[in-house]
This record gives C-alpha cells, structure tokens and sequence, in this order.
C-alpha cells in the first residue's frame, strides 16, 4: 500500500503508452528504470501485455459481411453493387476494369506530369492490392509455408523473391501472387495482421531510386517503400502508418533462409 | 444541372477512396459497440450515408480516423435511441474506482503477479469476448480501438474526441477491469 505513495497513477498510466510503444525513447527508459525497481509497476506491465497478447491471439476477427458492403454501396450508388447477391465472373472482371480505368485517370490527374517514379510506382502497387482485395483470393498460392510460396514463383518470374517467416511477429504468410508493374511481371507477397492483409511487391529497382523509406497514402491505403540492393519493396495495407511501419521493420530485420 | 452530376460522381470517387478500405473496420467498431451483428449492419448503413454527405468536408488528413469518428457517433446515438440503458457517466465510474479500488485489493494483487498472468493467458476467446463485452462502453471503444483495431493514441482521442491523457486513462482501466473479470470468473 505504501507503493502507492511512490507510484502515482501517473507512473501506471505510464507503463500502458510503454506497452503500447507510445513513449519516447527518453521517458521509455527513464520507465525502465522505475519498473525494474518497483514491483508494482512490473506487475502493471506483466498484467498489461499478457492482456494485450491474448487479445491479438484469441479474440476473433469480426468480418465484413458481403450483404453490408454491398448495401453501403447501393445506398451510395457506387458502380461496382449489383442487386444480384452473386455477381457473375463478367460483371466482376468489368467492374475491376471500371475501377483500374478510374483509377488511372484519377492518378494521372492527381500527380500531374511531373510526379516522380516512386509515386507512380505506389499507386500501381496500390491499385494491385486493391484489385487483389476484390478478387475471391487476394492470392494465386495460398499457404502460410514460405517453402511453398518462394517456389511457386521459380519459372513464372526471374527470380524468386525473399520469403520471411514473421509469424511470431504477428504477421503470419498467407500467400503469394504476381502483380504486373510498369509492365513487367513482380512477385508480390501477401501478409495477414488481424484482419487485415499485407501486400509486399519486389520491384527491380532504378538507378535513380533513393535508398531511404518513403511513406505515403494513397487512396486511404498506406504505402511503405524501402530500397534493399537492386531491389526496391512496397508494402501496402490498410493497416494504420504505425503498424504497417512494425511490419516494415520486422520484414527488413528477419533474418533470409 | 450537369454541375450537380458532376459533384455527386466527385462525392462517389471520393467516398470509395475514403471511407470503403475501412468498411472493415467501422463494422467490427460497429458490431463491439452494439453488440450485434443485425445491428451493426444498420449502424454501418446510417454511417455511410452521414459520411457520403459529409464527404465534402473531410479534410485528407487520417481517411481511418475520420470514418471511425463518423460511426463511432453514429453507434452511440443509435444506443441512446434503441437501449433502455441506465447511462452511466464516465465521471461517477472514475470517481468510484478511485474511491474504493486502489487501496485493498490492489495491494493483495501486487505481491503475486504470476497468477493472474496465467489466467489471462489461459482465457479463451468466449471468456475475453464477454469481459470486453461486459466494460461500460467509454473504456469499450478505447480497448477496442487500441488492442483490436491497432490505432495509436492519438487516433484514438481523435475519434472519441477526448484528450491523449483520457485515452491513456481509460486505456489502463479498461485493461484492468479486464483482468479482475478473468482472474474472478474461475
């Protein structure tokens, strides 16, 4: 009880924004410090990330209804909603080109002609993922095994792209598929987190592309660049910056094979 | 007239940028926040029609934030509207919590951490989802927001409109009503 006294529920609060890496890293560790001095504070974070990891694990996705989103498409007379509960393989493939048409357009209009590679690079990975999310598989291979999926890809492309296991990172595999970028074939990877998915193309990469990470939106989806060698890597979800940007770090540190 | 059509199909293009890649989530807030999946489905339906109407002013900033703001206060006027529920005010809870639960049992709970530890990872998800279910719905939306959807702080105050120091409040007693359902249900 007198912890109490040289714990003001400040220091608590504290170790909840630690836990859920919200703090900078001066006050993270000058935290550190109190915690490895005060059990009470330990048994905050102990209590806090057991909660939080059995949340992540346990505790089932809640998925969109197909009937919602086609609702919400009708009540705003979106193209894409049939009054069909079933639209056949036509009508999809047509509404797809429909939205690649717009697509383009509005990303010629948006980034004029001066844009540089990377966002055209990002949009077109955009609009992959996207197209990918309305298809019945948001993948060709489906396995969370990376020795499936690395070589699913040998003899369709050049060359096989990295496969990191980040399955104790949260961020399991759940397959792999081949985008066309620029008009070229690219293997793109598709991770889960939660509910949401994770794609990662590899593009071969220009003499002019920078080195460091880029971050961008693009149509509400959040795009991650980086450079590794003669490759550059997008990843994009729809998952929030700070998260796409964990997945980001982990795949870059995951050790090859 | 032509003007007219035009900005409706702008609205349209709009809304599928902004508001449709995060249909996913507002459901899942939707369906924690009534409990419901039938209701859920019409909290996301009134949403989308106050956001497709709305859509002019959003700003380009957090597509996320601003939808889940739009159908988190949908999903609670929708509660006020449809639950004859005794509301009670974030204020008196925190103020009883305060009042009676820091001294006792805190102090019996510091000495051995390890076993409520234990319970919480042996919970299954029946158990977690009824002690989420069970938070009053201020902490509900925080936790959920944080634990489930992955928003960061200051998202979070975006969308329930409160201050980082609350969301980092509520955060902690959510998590820590939370733990004493668990480690009591045995």
């Amino acid at each position: 009880m007198t912890t109490n006294d040289n714990n003001p529920p400040d220091e608590r609060l504290l170790v909840h924004a630690l836990v859920d890496g919200e703090l900078d890293p001066a006050s993270a560790l000058r935290l550190e410090r109190q915690i490895a001095a005060d059990p009470a504070l330990a048994a905050e974070r102990a209590r806090a990330e057991a909660l939080r990891r059995a949340l992540r694990e346990k505790v089932g996705p809640k998925p969109l209804p197909a009937h919602v989103r086609m609702r919400v498409e009708r009540t705003v007379g979106l193209g894409a909603a049939r009054a069909t509960a079933r639209p056949s393989w036509a009508a999809l493939a047509a509404s797809i080109a429909v939205a690649l048409l717009l697509g383009s357009g509005a990303t010629y209009l948006a980034l004029g002609p001066q844009a540089g590679s990377g966002d055209r690079i990002a949009t077109q990975i955009a609009d992959d993922h996207l197209r990918a999310l309305m298809a019945a598989q948001p993948f060709e291979v489906a396995s969370s095994d990376r020795h499936t999926v690395k070589p699913w890809f040998n003899g369709k492309i050049p060359q096989a792209p990295r496969v990191v296991d980040l399955a104790a990172q949260g961020f399991p595999l759940a397959g792999g598929r081949i985008d066309v970028i620029g008009g070229e074939a690219v293997p793109a990877l598709v991770y889960r987190h939660r509910q949401h998915l994770i794609s990662v193309s590899a593009v071969p990469a220009g003499a002019a592309d920078a080195a460091q990470i880029s971050r961008r939106t693009v149509r509400g989806y959040n795009v991650v660049g980086w450079r590794d060698g003669n490759t550059s890597y997008w990843a994009v979800s729809d998952l929030g910056a700070g998260e796409l940007e964990g997945f980001v770090q982990a795949f870059r540190t995951a050790p090859a094979e | 007239m032509d003007g007219d059509r035009v900005s409706i199909e702008e609205d349209r293009r709009r809304f599928a940028d902004v508001v449709m890649p995060h249909l996913g989530d507002a459901y899942a807030l939707a369906h924690w926040l009534t409990g419901d999946a039938a209701d859920a489905d019409d909290v996301v339906q009134e949403a989308s029609l106050r956001a497709f109407r709305a859509i002019g002013s959003y700003g380009g900033r957090n597509a996320r934030s601003w939808t889940l703001t739009i159908v988190r206060n949908t999903a609670l006027s929708w509660l006020a509207k449809h639950r004859r529920r005794t509301v009670v005010a974030v204020d008196d809870l925190e103020a009883v919590e305060r009042a009676q639960a820091l001294p006792g049992r805190e102090g019996a709970a510091l000495n051995a951490p390890t076993p409520e530890t234990e319970l919480i990872a042996k919970a299954d998800a029946a158990r977690l989802e009824s002690a989420i279910a069970a938070l009053p719905v201020p902490f509900r939306e925080t936790l959920v927001l944080r634990d489930l959807q992955g928003l960061d702080y200051r998202e979070i105050a975006e969308v329930t409109e409160v201050p980082i120091g609350t969301v980092m409040s509520r955060l902690a007693r959510a998590r820590r009503r939370l733990a004493e359902r668990i480690g009591n249900e045995e």
